[in-house]
This record gives structure tokens, C-alpha cells and sequence, in this order.
């Protein structure tokens, strides 16, 4: 305990569930105010510590209350969960950097300009090449069920015993998806859903443990496969997304670490600034190639990591989405057996709309305002519903067996409702020359007619989109319509939030261009005009858009995207203002659901803007504190006793200098993180064992790298007893210019500085800079604005 | 294309409009030096301007290039004197002997053509028609080195190009109907297959009208065999992709009077078995949520306090 004098310590209950050692950023819960120095490390604390230290094990309820446990609650919206980190976004400026940053020559610069490019255009291809393989794959197994199921069924209008064909229309429906709930529920839960909040997280400065690894990749890719080939109420654009992120996320360090395969290129970019920039990319990139729509994917991109950007790289992350909806176009171009015809953009085609169809008058300017209300009104139910269905799955369905099965219901239930819709629709329409659809259902309609509802019901979602937009009018009659809205909103809702990868894009356009073709069908019966109301397909356009924004509620990007995949300016007025009502009418309910899932899965999001009325907060009562510090000369012992301590897993730790006195409170002059100290410790990087071996080798920034990102946890680094003696110089190696603020900042300015330079740790500091709390992530994220006022999120283990 | 413009405009400041202006003042040399391109693409430029009259030039290079242009100041006299053509420009005795065969051909065409209109059967009766229309046709076009190259002075001397267009709407006719799926029309037969077909159609509709007397049942039931075989010889043609509108508005019709009129459409009749499948489809959800909300334990978490 000698120089623990100096050393402020943790009083924090936080435990360490995950042996990994990648653990938590700190929540130092303690006296905000009462902050003192003599308590540390007390005997009464740590009596008080020791029923904390296990929480893992079970415990029966008397016990609980006998120790006074930490309390148990169920799962809600209001928790910030201890299993997410940060990532390091600022840089660290210390003295290895300033070194090889000497060393590197112009042409050097030049080279990793270059190579950047070149990391943009291979995330570009790749992804590209992703998309087609999934459209491909989707077009072959969905065609294959569709027509074993159609033949299927053509068999037993004759000689009935329909019955069977929808209990076979359901168990292909289930296998498929079974197949891809297994990977996910058991393999890699995080490649479940959509992907968009998860990648919205990781710009946003969020580590989503496995979010961007290879396995993710190769279990969404699966996944969406299964799902969107097993008829479930899906969408492959979404997870789209993701594997652009992860194919930019792996490409960019120029090696796997799952398949320990180290190409020895792009070193430089190992670390979290530039990995994120390249992130960025992929996400474009994914957006470019699941809606043919490249300025689109940039602009989602700067939506959602708005905070980071320069000029450059916007460039740049163009440049990637072009390249990547140019690779989609020539490879489906060349599987559509047209080569070199580039029509494919992107993976969901809306379409070319005909220029007779186009013109849009000012009296539907406010037809289309209205039908954006619809869209926010039903977007908001969408969610709520969606919201409550997603906590129930949350407490009681998390066991993977049960994830499993619950996904094959909803498809054998999605199958069923399909083929009772299809079975007791009247709804018949003449076969068209130029037929649209793939596979007519006849069923008892007349020769040489289809089913209409199968149109929509019997097909991917992607495509009965396309036949909503583009059917010529009258293909349609407004009680099929009617019916599928209805069904579909609750399918889709029912499906979202499965243990699946799926994208919630399709459903929720297909929902809004069902409705919104019913407005334009019934329009004409309301006026007197019927000539004037064109074409059914505009509205459908429109409705689509409505619904879409009233979900996700996505503003600029969403509509540059709607935009871009109709191939046509001309809406863009329209449809710019049906997602503003939209998002007004939404947002007055209920929030996006992207943001109602981040918030469920209770992670640390720093929003764009501070809580309102939040100025009266500082710095003082948001920061965490005491704070565990160490000297520039520190002793290995105390090092590896503060790093292996299972109940602080904190990971920046002011470096303070000591005054030549030694009773002085001691000043802050640099900032260190878990991960430098552990590879620090690796490399045995001791004053002693310098002083001994004149000739060791230096460490280098590289070595850092290398490590890079998954650091080693602190129990597969061994410490004998005498080096535990030894000391560490972290002078070198810390950050020496941490950001610090005054106690008096106030919690707005904190938010701004951490929100715009990525900060991981902020210092807070007294009037001679000493260190008095740190500010992380959790600590700004866990203030929102409530119903009543001012609200803190609590901290859970999850 | 580009290089040529260039030295269009290099030598004419201005460009393509200042060389519009230049070739109503009769300076054919220009033109006639540079590239054919460019001619081209002049001679475009000329006609969106439209000031100038389309005749036919005497100048020969000229001629290889179609329509001809001729400075507009010299053509107003010339139109008002309408029988007064210079010696080549008249139509030669033979150029008119084709046009009078053309004018029959065509005449007996359209004449088989609006009888064969409804029911469509144009490609099956016409075939004949049409065939020679196309010859004659053929001849004019192909008629450029003779004496008096009837080609151009009939088919392109005008703006109107009336032969030419009432041909090419015939023929755009004939594709759109894709008779050329159903018919040889080089030796003006139908293929086989339509043949067959047509075999199959008869038999069907004169069943229909053997037993459409009585009860509609009965005639469903009897000439189910052969509606079914001219069903399936359809189907196979549509794949082969040899359906013309003939036979496409046939079937349609048969189609109509089968399944309409006669009624012999599939009853609906398994809805209980469909309802009790569905019943028991849409009760499973329900049961897995009740179970799993009753057995299984609700996952608790551990809050951390902050004092």
C-alpha cells in the first residue's frame, strides 16, 4: 500500500462478468461530491465489496435482501448496459507517435493517401460483390419454393387437398428460416435484425462487441438468405449495411484475426480513428448497393456519423459507393444474361416510373402531406407495437431454443396467412402480355387469370413492391389492397426484432405503397375528376415513402435514397415533404425504431444535441469520481493488481506526477490506456530490464498495432514475483495531452467535446490541475429528457 | 465526330449555325469537302432549322446522301410550275408500273385485313397478302442502280415518304401481332404446330356446340379431355415462345367461353379443411408465447448503483 497514497482508488460495484478483459469503461459510482482521498482502498469498503464481488452466482431472494444486493429488475428502456465500451476515436499523441510520425518521409504520406483509395475501392467490390451474391442466391431458393409450392398448388385445385399445399408452404417456409434462426440464435446473435442500429452505435463511438467480425459477416450474409428465401415479412437491404461495414472494417487492417491470416498491408490504419472512417465507407457502400443509390449512401452515412467528417472523406466514401453499386450493376447484368446492359443498381429496383405517369399537380401537394400523417400515425404504431413486442422477447424469450422456434412460427404462421388471403380472394385480373409477375396463382379464378392477392402475397416482398408501383391501374381492387395492408403491418411488425438477419426497409415499403395505392385507387371514386388522378402507381410511390419515414424515421438520406432508386428528381419535392410529416406526426408518439432498439439494448448513445435544460449540470456531479490514477514511474505490481481487479474494469487512467515533496496532491500529466498498459506489460517494457539489456529493441507504435483490436486480457499476461518489483516508465507511452476541463464546464459543452472530437475520456480537473473525476461515455449518456424533466438512465449488468 | 466538328468550326467561326446559314447561301463545297459525318450531322442541323425545302438535287454525290438540299431561294418557282420537272426528276414508266403493282398489292392487303380484324385471324388469312406486299416492296426498295432508280424517287423524295410509311405501318402491324411466329412466310404456310393447334380448337369448339344444349356440367365434363389437350398444346407453344395473335386470341376466347359462359371453373370446395389447418397454424404463436410467458423465467438484471 505504499504509493497507493497517491493513488485515488475505485469504490465502484462494478463486476466483471466478461473474462476477456476487454472490460467496461468505468463507472466509478461513488460520492459525486464527497470525494476523498483518505477512503481509498479502505477496509470498509471493501467489506462492503466483497458481496459484490460475485453476482454471477444465483442467489435466493432472502439472501438478497439480507446483504442488500444490488437490486434486480426486469429488463427496460431506461438502463445503460455495462457491456459496452467506447471506442478511440482521439488520437494519442504520445511520444512513439510523434517519433514515427518524424520518421515517415512525403512519399510515405503520399502512399497512405493512396492506399486509402485503394482500401475504398476494394470495400467498394466488395461489398458490390456481396450484394449480388445475396440477390442471386435470394432469386434462385425463393424461386425454387415458389415453384415447387405453385406447382404444388396447381396440382390440387384439380383433384383438391389444398390443406396440403399450405402445410407444405409452411414447412418450407419454416426450414428455410430455421436454417438461418440456428446460425444466428447460436452462432452470432449480434448479425440478428437489421444491422442499422448496431452500425449507427459503432459510428457513434459505441463498441458492439463482434459487431464488425468476419463471423458476423458470414452469418448475416446466411441469414438474410434463409429469411428473405423463407418468405418471412423481410427485406435484404438493411443487413446490406452491416456487411459493407464489416467487409470495411476487415479489409482496411489488411488482416483477419479470425482466420489469424496477416497480410502485412495497411498497418497503419489499425486503430479506431481510421477504422471508423472506413467503417463510414462500408456503410455507404451497403446502402449504395441494396437501393442502387451511392449519393444516398453518403449521405446515410454522414446522417448517422455526422460528427466526423471532413471533406476528403466524403470523397472518398463516394467514390466507394459508386464503386460498389457499379460492381452490383455489371455482375447482375451478366447473371440477368444481358452483360454490359448496366440496369441493375441496386438490389431492391423500383423501377423506371413512365414519364405520361410523372407529372405530379399542386392540388396533390397537400394529398401527399396528408398521406405523410398517414405514414407518421401508422409508423408510430408500427413501433410502439413493435417496442412492446421487443421487451417481451427481451425478458422471456432469450433462450436460443426458443429464438428458433419462435422465428419458424412466425414463418409457418406467415405462410398460412398468405395462403388463406390468396385462398378466399376473389380478386381475379387478366394476365397481361407483359407479365410482371413470376408465378400466377390461378387457383379459381378463370382461365387465363390470376389471383391478384398472390401478386402480392405469392413473391419476394422486393418484387410485389415493384408490381405495387408499376401495375397499371385496375390491377388491383381496393379490398385485396385493403387486406394486405392490414395483414402485412402485423406480419411485418411481428417479424421485426426476430432472431433473424433482416432488414425492415421492404416490409415497411410495401406496407406504405399497399396503402398508399389504395388512396389512389379510391381518390378517383371521391371526385368528381376521375381523369385527373393518373396513375395509382404515384401514390403508391408516395405511400411507401410515408411509411418508411413514419418507421425509421431517416430524413435527408431516406429521401436522396427514394430519389435515387425511383431514377427520377421530379418527386423529390413530394416526397422531401412526406417524410417531414412523417417524422413530425412520428415523432410526437413514439421515437424511430432504430432508436427504440438502441435504446432496448441499452447502449451508450451520445445523441447530436444534450438534453435540453441540462445547463445547470457540470462537469462537478457528471463526472465519475475518485479516479484511479498512476505515477509516470509506476510499480509493475500495483499496475497488474489495478488492471486484474476483477470489480474496476476501467480503461483510461490518468498519469499524475508527483512534486518533488511528496505531499503535494499530484498533478496530471498524461492519460494511459488499458489496452497500452497491457501491451506494455506483454513486452515487459521495465526500467530495470533496460537498464540491463542496452540493446533491446525499442517498442514501437507498431507493436500497439499489432495487438490491435483485440488486446489481451490481463490474466494470459504473466508477471512473476520479481517483476513485480519492477517500474514502468509510462512517459513515453501516455497520452501526454489529455483533454481536461474545469469542474464548473457545464454538462452541454462536455456533450459538445465529446460528441464532436470522439472522446473516450475527459479529465476533470481543479484550479492546478489536479486530477478530480473523468468523464466517460456513460456518464453523458445515461441523461436523457424525460416525460418529467431531466432523467438518469441506471446501470445495469446485462 | 468530334474532330470533324472542330474543323468545322475552325474554319467557320461560330460553328454548326453560322454553317446553316452558309449552306442556304449555296456553299455546297463546304460540305462536300469534309466527311460524310459531318454531312450528316449538318444536314441534321439544316432540317431542325427547316428552312429549307426537301426536292431532289441534281448534284450525284449528293444523291448518295438522302434528302438533298437545294438553296430555298430557287425552289419557289419551281412549285408553282408542277408538271414542268427537268428530265431526270420525272418519275420513269417503270418506277410507276411498280407503284400501280404496289397499289394493288396493298389495296388487296388492307381489303383481307379489316374482315380478319375480330376475331383476329390476320396472320392466318393475310399471310398471302402480306407476303406479296412485302415482295413488291422489296423490289422498289431494292431498285436503286436501275434506270430509273425507283427507290429514291419513290420512296424518299419527300418529306412525307407516303409509300414507304404505309408499308412500314403494315409491316409494324405484322411484328406487333408476331405472325412470324405461326407462319413460314416464305412459303406462305402456317407452321405445324399451328396447324395442330388449329386441329385441336376445332375439335374443342365443335364439342362446346355439340353439348352446349343441355346442361353445362355435362359439357364440362365431356369435353374436359379435349379442352385440357388444347390447354396443354398452348402451354407448350407459349414456351417455345410460337404463339401469334391469332392463336393467343383464340385460346383467349375459349378460355372465356369455358371458364365464363360454361362455367367450368374450380369449385372452392376445401374451405374447412384450409380454415381448420390455418386454426391450428395461427393457435401455435399463441401457445408458444402463453408457455413462455408462464414457464419461462423472466431474465433479471442487476443494477449498479451510483450513490
Amino acid at each position: 500500500m505504499a504509493n497507493i497514497t497517491k493513488k485515488v482508488s475505485w469504490s465502484s460495484r462494478a463486476d466483471d462478468s466478461n473474462a476477456t478483459g476487454e472490460g467496461t469503461p468505468l463507472i466509478n459510482g461513488s460520492e459525486p461530491l464527497g470525494y476523498s482521498r483518505q477512503l481509498s482502498g479502505g477496509s470498509i469498503f471493501q467489506i462492503g465489496r466483497v458481496s459484490t464481488v460475485d453476482m454471477d452466482e444465483e442467489m435466493t431472494s432472502d439472501e438478497d435482501s439480507l446483504r442488500g444486493r444490488p437490486k434486480e429488475i426486469t429488463h427496460n428502456e431506461k438502463l445503460l448496459s455495462l457491456k459496452y465500451e467506447s471506442l478511440d476515436y482521439d488520437n494519442s499523441e504520445n511520444q512513439l507517435f510523434l517519433e514515427e510520425e518524424r520518421r515517415m518521409s512525403y512519399i510515405g504520406f503520399r502512399c497512405l493517401e493512396i492506399s486509402r483509395w485503394v482500401v475504398c475501392g476494394l470495400i467498394g467490390l466488395l461489398t458490390g460483390l456481396i450484394a449480388c451474391f445475396i440477390d442471386i442466391l435470394v432469386d434462385q431458393l425463393a424461386g425454387l419454393k415458389y415453384r415447387v409450392v405453385k406447382e404444388n398448388i396447381e396440382k390440387f385445385t384439380t383433384v383438391g387437398g389444398l390443406s396440403i399445399s399450405l402445410i407444405l408452404w409452411a414447412v418450407l417456409n419454416s426450414a428455410f428460416v430455421m436454417v438461418g434462426a440456428i446460425i444466428v440464435a447460436f452462432f452470432e446473435p449480434i448479425a440478428g435484425g437489421s444491422g442499422i442500429p448496431q452500425i449507427k452505435c459503432y459510428l457513434n463511438g459505441v463498441k458492439i462487441p463482434r459487431v464488425v467480425r468476419l463471423k458476423t459477416l458470414l452469418v448475416k450474409v446466411a441469414g438474410v438468405i434463409c429469411s428473405v428465401a423463407g418468405g418471412l415479412a423481410v427485406g435484404k437491404e438493411g443487413p446490406m449495411i452491416h456487411s459493407g461495414a464489416v467487409v470495411a472494417a476487415g479489409i482496411s487492417q489488411g488482416r483477419s484475426t479470425s482466420l489469424k491470416r496477416d497480410f502485412k498491408i495497411f498497418e497503419y490504419f489499425r486503430r479506431d480513428t481510421e477504422k471508423r472512417d472506413f467503417v463510414s465507407a462500408g456503410a455507404a457502400a451497403g446502402v449504395s448497393a441494396a437501393f442502387g443509390a451511392p449519393v444516398g449512401g453518403v449521405l446515410f452515412s454522414l446522417e448517422e456519423a455526422a460528427s466526423y467528417w471532413n471533406q476528403m472523406l466524403t470523397w472518398r466514401i463516394f467514390f466507394a459507393s459508386m464503386i460498389s453499386t457499379f460492381t452490383l450493376n455489371v455482375f447482375l447484368s451478366v447473371y440477368s444474361k444481358k452483360p454490359g446492359e448496366l440496369s441493375n443498381p441496386g438490389l431492391i429496383n423500383f423501377g423506371r416510373f413512365e414519364s405520361n405517369s410523372l407529372e405530379y399537380n399542386l392540388y396533390e401537394i397537400p394529398i401527399f402531406i396528408g398521406m405523410g400523417a398517414i405514414g407518421g400515425l401508422l409508423g408510430a404504431l408500427f413501433n410502439v407495437l413493435n417496442y412492446w413486442l421487443t421487451i417481451f422477447r427481451i425478458r422471456y424469450i432469450h433462450r436460443p431454443c426458443l429464438q428458433v422456434m419462435e422465428a419458424m412460427l412466425v414463418a409457418a404462421v406467415t405462410a398460412t396467412v398468405s395462403f388463406t388471403m390468396i385462398y378466399f380472394s376473389n380478386d381475379c385480373q387478366p394476365l397481361g402480355p407483359d407479365q410482371a409477375e413470376e408465378y400466377p396463382l390461378q387457383l379459381f379464378c378463370a382461365d387465363g387469370e390470376y389471383n391478384s392477392m398472390a401478386t402480392t402475397f405469392f413473391n419476394t416482398p422486393e418484387r410485389s413492391v415493384r408490381s405495387l408501383f408499376h401495375n397499371p391501374p385496375g390491377s388491383y381492387n381496393p379490398l385485396t389492397l385493403g387486406m394486405f395492408t392490414l395483414t402485412y403491418f402485423f406480419l411485418a411488425c411481428w417479424t421485426y426484432g426476430l432472431a433473424v438477419s433482416a432488414g425492415v426497409f421492404i416490409p415497411s415499403l410495401l406496407i406504405g405503397a399497399a396503402w398508399g395505392r389504395l388512396i389512389g385507387i379510391l381518390l378517383p371514386s371521391i371526385s368528381s375528376s376521375s381523369s385527373t388522378w393518373a396513375d395509382p402507381g404515384k401514390y403508391a410511390l408516395i405511400g411507401a415513402a410515408a411509411q418508411l419515414g413514419g418507421i425509421v424515421r431517416m430524413t435527408l438520406s431516406l429521401t436522396v435514397i427514394m430519389i435515387e432508386a425511383t431514377g427520377n428528381v421530379t418527386y423529390g419535392l413530394p416526397i422531401m415533404l412526406v417524410l417531414m410529416t412523417a417524422k413530425i406526426v412520428g415523432d410526437y408518439f413514439e421515437e424511430g425504431l432504430y432508436d427504440i432498439h438502441i435504446k432496448l439494448q441499452s447502449v451508450p448513445f451520445v445523441h447530436s444535441e444534450p438534453p435540453a435544460t441540462s445547463h445547470w449540470l457540470t462537469a462537478r456531479e457528471v463526472m465519475s469520481s475518485p479516479v484511479t490514477c498512476f505515477n509516470r514511474i509506476e510499480r509493475v505490481g500495483t499496475i497488474v493488481d489495478l488492471l486484474s481487479n476483477t470489480s474496476t474494469n476501467h480503461n483510461g487512467f490518468p498519469v499524475v506526477m508527483n512534486n518533488a515533496a511528496g505531499d503535494e496532491p499530484a498533478k496530471l500529466c498524461g492519460l494511459i490506456l488499458r489496452s497500452q498498459l497491457i501491451v506494455l506489460l506483454k513486452h515487459k517494457v521495465f526500467v530495470e530490464l533496460a537498464r540491463s539489456k542496452l540493446t533491446r529493441r525499442k517498442l514501437q507504435l507498431k507493436d500497439f498495432r499489432d495487438a490491435y483490436p483485440r488486446f489481451p486480457p490481463i490474466q494470459s499476461i504473466h508477471v512473476s514475483q520479481d517483476e513485480r518489483e519492477c517500474m514502468m516508465d509510462l512517459t513515453e507511452f501516455m497520452n501526454p495531452t489529455p483533454y481536461t476541463v474545469p469542474q464548473e464546464t457545464s454538462l452541454p459543452r462536455v456533450y459538445k467535446l465529446f460528441r464532436a472530437l470522439g472522446l473516450r475520456h475527459l479529465v476533470v480537473v481543479d484550479d492546478s490541475n489536479r486530477v478530480v473525476g473523468l468523464v466517460t461515455r456513460k456518464d453523458l449518456a445515461r441523461y436523457h429528457l424525460g416525460k418529467h424533466g431531466l432523467e438518469e438512465l441506471q446501470l445495469a449488468q446485462t | 465526330m468530334k474532330i470533324n466538328n472542330k474543323e468545322a468550326s475552325s474554319r467557320r467561326p461560330g460553328g454548326a449555325a453560322i454553317c446553316t446559314w452558309d449552306y442556304i447561301a449555296s456553299t455546297m463545297p463546304l460540305c462536300k469537302t469534309t466527311s460524310t459525318l459531318l454531312v450528316l450531322s449538318v444536314v441534321s442541323l439544316c432540317v431542325s432549322d427547316g428552312d429549307v425545302v426537301h426536292v431532289s438535287g441534281p448534284d450525284d454525290t449528293a444523291r448518295q446522301q438522302q434528302p438533298v438540299f437545294v438553296p430555298a431561294a430557287g425552289s419557289s418557282s419551281r412549285l408553282s410550275l408542277l408538271a414542268a420537272y427537268p428530265e431526270d426528276l420525272e418519275i420513269s414508266e417503270y418506277c410507276l408500273h411498280l407503284r400501280r403493282i404496289f397499289q394493288d398489292r396493298y389495296v388487296s392487303y388492307v381489303t383481307c385485313l379489316v374482315p380478319s380484324s375480330r376475331p383476329v385471324k390476320l396472320c392466318l388469312n393475310c399471310l398471302e397478302g402480306f407476303a406479296r406486299l412485302s415482295e413488291i416492296y422489296t423490289n422498289i426498295s431494292n431498285d436503286q442502280m436501275g434506270p430509273g432508280n425507283c427507290s429514291d424517287s419513290l420512296l424518299r423524295s419527300d418529306r412525307l415518304m407516303l409509300m414507304f410509311r404505309l408499308y412500314v405501318d403494315q409491316k409494324h402491324i405484322w411484328e406487333k401481332s408476331a405472325c412470324d411466329k405461326c407462319v413460314i412466310q416464305d412459303l406462305r404456310i402456317p407452321t405445324n404446330d399451328t396447324l395442330y393447334f388449329m386441329n385441336e380448337l376445332n375439335q374443342t369448339l365443335s364439342c362446346f356446340e355439340k353439348y352446349q344444349q343441355g346442361n353445362y356440367s355435362d359439357l364440362c365434363r365431356l369435353c374436359k379431355s379435349k379442352y385440357e389437350s388444347l390447354s396443354g398444346q398452348y402451354g407448350l407453344m407459349e414456351k417455345n415462345k410460337h404463339l401469334c395473335i391469332d392463336i393467343e386470341d383464340a385460346m383467349n376466347m375459349t378460355r372465356r367461353l369455358w371458364s365464363k359462359n360454361y362455367n367450368c371453373i374450380y369449385p372452392r370446395e376445401e374451405t374447412i379443411p384450409v380454415i381448420a389447418v390455418s386454426c391450428f397454424m395461427l393457435f401455435l404463436p399463441i401457445i408458444f408465447y402463453l408457455s413462455s410467458y408462464l414457464h419461462s423465467e423472466q431474465k433479471k438484471l442487476k443494477l449498479i448503483h451510483r450513490e
